[in-house]
């Protein structure tokens, strides 16, 4: 068995996951590697390092508000996912009108058709661009509880 | 639905919190998690086992927010403020980690890529056998130890760096 096969085993040593076989394999390999046995050493110190520590607790209160906190955000997400149809509903029938009543209208002056073409499209992007930034600020808002 | 949640909301915050190390957006990724299984839940073949597919759920939604970190935050995330990980021990005689000791495993863990910052949490802080591991993250029990064995190296070498 190559030299890498063995350290890799190490881990399975210390985490008792190795067969009988090869445990006494593996034992009989650390007898002779001093590597092995330094590597071992650092392995049992990060166990022991890591077996002290613990999560952070949360507070009693956030568990028992958690579900009623999950329902308001599947809520929230319903009525979001209504009034996003019913906008760009409002907003494909205001675009097509706007279009044909308008800017495809050939009793109204071509120059101010453009103007207010260029303007419309202008308006749109600047509207959406605003709204994914404030999406993604509010997500990574760390001052959003900071009463001011 | 809510006696799922009930069951498993605890482990679905600590998951992430291992993960992101950050208790709000551990906190938020945990809620996220669970309105995506509502609205996958016909995805789902009852043949297979919940805690590996909603485990999948859980680990796409904190690698997303690390990339968003990534992305949008230029700025790490700052450990003294995410004291994820605390000494367990309370008897004063018996503290053998110093609270710098806690924050540099903070740090570490931190540090290390995402597949074996995973796996050191899996293990280590959720002590779960390598059967179990293998079934949650879907790969053989032998890549388990392998994973392991590199991920452990990294964070050692790591936390060589601080002492």
């Amino acid at each position: 068995m190559s030299e890498e096969k063995y350290r890799i085993m190490l881990s399975g040593y210390i985490d008792n996951e190795l067969s009988p076989e090869e445990k006494r394999d593996f034992e009989v390999h650390l007898e002779g590697c001093a590597d092995c046995r330094k590597e071992l050493e650092s392995f049992q110190k990060l166990q022991e390092v890591t077996g002290a520590m613990k999560y952070a607790d949360i507070p009693e209160q956030v568990w028992e508000g958690y579900w009623s906190s999950l329902y308001k955000r599947m809520e929230r997400g319903v009525g979001w996912i209504f009034i996003s149809i019913a906008a760009i509903m409002l907003l494909c029938f205001g675009c097509y009108h706007f279009c044909a009543d308008f800017l495809l209208n050939p009793e109204e002056p071509l120059l101010l058709r453009i103007g207010i073409g260029c303007g419309f499209i202008g308006f749109i992007i600047l509207l959406v661009s605003i709204i994914r930034e404030r999406l993604f600020a509010r997500k990574r808002d760390r001052y959003d509880e900071v009463t001011r | 639905m809510k006696e799922l949640v009930e069951r498993y909301k605890i482990k679905a915050y600590y998951l992430a919190l291992g993960m992101v190390g950050n208790k709000d957006e551990a906190f938020d990724i945990s809620q996220e998690a669970f309105i995506r299984v509502y609205k996958a839940a016909g995805k789902f073949k009852p043949d297979r086992r919940f805690f590996p597919w909603f485990y999948s759920i859980i680990a796409n939604l904190c690698k997303d927010c690390l990339k968003r970190r990534e992305k949008w935050d230029s700025r790490q995330i700052d450990i003294d403020d995410n004291d994820f990980l605390l000494v367990a021990e309370t008897n004063p005689e018996k503290i053998i980690l110093k609270k710098e000791t806690a924050r540099n495993i903070r740090k570490a863990i931190m540090r290390l890529d995402f597949s074996s910052r995973e796996i050191i949490m899996l293990k280590h802080f959720r002590d779960l056998s390598y059967d179990r591991i293998a079934e949650i993250l879907k790969i053989p029990k032998g890549t388990v130890m392998s994973r392991l064995y590199y991920a452990r190296r990294k964070l050692a070498e790591i936390l060589s760096e601080y002492e």
